[in-house]
């Protein structure tokens, strides 16, 4: 599944600086949390350890991939971190060749203002399947997963091919995967729980599955699948006006992420922004916004 | 929650449900209009109230207000013991005057 | 007695606050040892602390959620509430003032009165994760 997250303009963030990781540090009370700043800050060798935690060893191992080495099996580098010293993010992604086209998975986590953990990105494509073009407009411009421009033409074809808004390519199976591994390394170093805001309704709805609550937007989430019934004003909204307007979208998680996508919430005087979604490390909420859903 | 208004020489308003602080608004409305149209006296049947919260009592303060200023007053009938509890507990048996039956409630009007 | 533990997740709205005492009251259902009177108890201090996450917590935000938690044992009945709105210490409040008139009668600060008279232990903890209320009943 790829999973989109508004890459959101933040402001400055003031994680205080609770300074190096040293051997003393490391020995004291092992609940202590660690941000990502702080371990950016640690020697390469040290950084790339850790961060090898990142990444299921199976999902690696789907593309022969090395876990410990990450390269592939023509010895050529597959998985590309990047955690600079002084930078609170870390980015990490793994391809099944050295093109960018090839990448299969990415994810980027950031500390946040309030000394949490916030993810700011995942993806996770299937490199075999087609790819569309709704990341860039017609004239070559990025379109930020849709949000900032959209090329129609090649959303109406991804639609129709089975993905959802935000998608370049089809998903690939490993959200549980990766997103418990994300758990147990936040688990790692300390971090109790992690925040997104959801790109799409259907991001919102695969986060649910995987056990996150809300922290804004929950609401909206129980208004929108009530006004998606028969009778409720979204419904009314699925005209057959165009392609992301149809009326068959009503009853399932693609298809309203479409049409909301499309900007249908201006029936509710409303629109897809400002909600977050929390991860309590091993715990699950069991949100079901959208009972017995199909995808 | 279900309110319904038996007419009478005084107006029965029995409340069956719930009155929290979703449903207690309604409960509000309802007896000040009451009010308002004529009948500053109201007794209020309890008996099927099976949960209040301090919404209700809320209402039942507004309520109580609003009647002595029609130049009425308000009576509560047939609490049950758990609501009867949290009336006492906040002191509301010194503001309002509750009997165990709604015909003592009615009677009380003299 | 086998220990049950029961969650619920739904959006910080009026709405849900029957829910939330229909799921608490099928949690206590056949359990020996729980007197309605104790249950009652339990289900008005969560609806206290519920309805001031949801009017106060949220206020300003687009609801997020709130999730209960009920454990019963032989000993005790838990209610856990976490939430991720503002943080909202319940601090006790003075006792209501049984004796005054209907004009010097206060509105407000009868809730958390309720929650404090109820249960016999309340713990509050909030995080950059969230807020957790543990409401304890001693059965």
């Amino acid at each position: 599944m790829q999973l989109f997250f508004k890459v959101k303009q933040q402001p400055e963030p003031v994680v205080p600086n609770l300074g190096r990781i040293t051997l003393s540090l490391l020995e004291g009370d092992p609940s202590t949390p660690f941000t990502i700043k702080q371990i950016n800050d640690l020697p390469e060798n040290i950084k790339r350890r850790v961060y090898r935690n990142l990444i299921p060893p199976v999902l690696l191992a789907r593309f022969d991939i090395d876990p410990i080495t990450w390269l592939g099996t023509n010895k050529e580098q597959r998985v590309f971190l990047s955690a600079d010293s002084s930078s609170e993010k870390v980015f990490i992604s793994a391809r099944t060749s050295t093109s960018e086209d090839d990448e299969f998975f990415a994810l980027e986590l950031a500390d946040n203002m309030l000394n949490g953990i916030e993810l700011n990105l995942l993806l996770l494509n299937d490199p075999a399947s087609s790819r569309y073009t709704i990341d860039k407009d017609e004239e070559g411009n990025p379109t930020m997963f849709g949000t900032v421009r959209r090329n129609l033409k090649a959303e109406a074809q991804a639609k129709e091919a089975g993905l959802a808004p935000g998608q370049i390519r089809n998903s690939l199976s490993a959200s549980k995967l990766v997103l418990d591994q994300i758990d147990t390394f936040l688990a790692t170093i300390g971090q109790r729980a992690y925040f997104l805001e959801p790109l799409t309704y259907a991001s919102a709805w695969v986060f649910e599955k995987r056990g996150f609550a809300y922290v804004r937007g929950h609401k909206l989430m129980t208004t929108i699948h009530e006004e998606f019934q028969p009778g409720g004003a979204l419904h009314k909204a699925l005209d057959d006006s165009s392609p992301f307007r149809q009326q068959s979208q009503w009853d399932h998680v693609r298809g309203r992420a479409w049409a909301i996508h499309d900007g249908i919430l201006d029936v509710l005087e409303t629109n897809w922004d400002k909600l977050r979604m929390v991860k309590q490390v091993g715990k699950f909420a069991n949100v079901n916004s959208f009972p017995n859903a199909i995808y | 929650m279900e309110i319904s208004i038996t007419k009478g020489t005084v107006d029965i308003i029995s409340v069956n449900g719930s009155v929290d602080a979703l449903t207690s608004p309604e409960l509000v409305k309802v007896l000040n209009d009451h009010i308002h149209n004529g009948h500053p006296n109201i007794v209020v049947d309890f008996e099927k109230v099976e949960f209040m919260s301090s919404a209700g009592l809320r209402a039942i303060l507004a309520s109580v207000k609003e009647a002595r200023t029609a130049g009425g007053d308000f009576r509560l009938a047939a609490p049950q013991p758990s609501i009867e509890k949290v009336l006492k507990m906040a002191g509301f048996h010194n503001i309002v005057k509750i009997y165990p039956t709604v015909s003592e409630a009615i009677a009380s009007f003299g | 007695m086998a220990e049950t533990q029961r969650q619920i997740t739904l959006p910080a709205e009026l709405e849900a606050l029957p829910l939330f005492r229909e799921h608490i009251k099928n949690a206590c259902q056949d359990k020996a040892g729980l007197d309605a009177q104790s249950i009652y108890d339990v289900l008005l201090a969560v609806d206290e602390i519920c309805t001031n996450i949801i009017t106060h917590g949220y206020a300003g935000m687009d609801p997020g959620s709130i999730i209960l938690n009920v454990e019963v044992s032989a000993q005790a009945l838990i209610v856990t509430i976490s939430d991720f709105g503002h943080a909202f210490e319940p601090v006790e409040p003075p006792t209501p003032n049984a004796n005054a008139s209907l004009e010097e009668r206060e509105a407000g600060g009868l809730g958390l009165f309720f929650v404090f008279s109820s249960v016999d232990e309340i713990n509050y903890e909030s995080s950059p994760v969230g807020n957790t209320t543990r409401l304890i009943k001693n059965l």
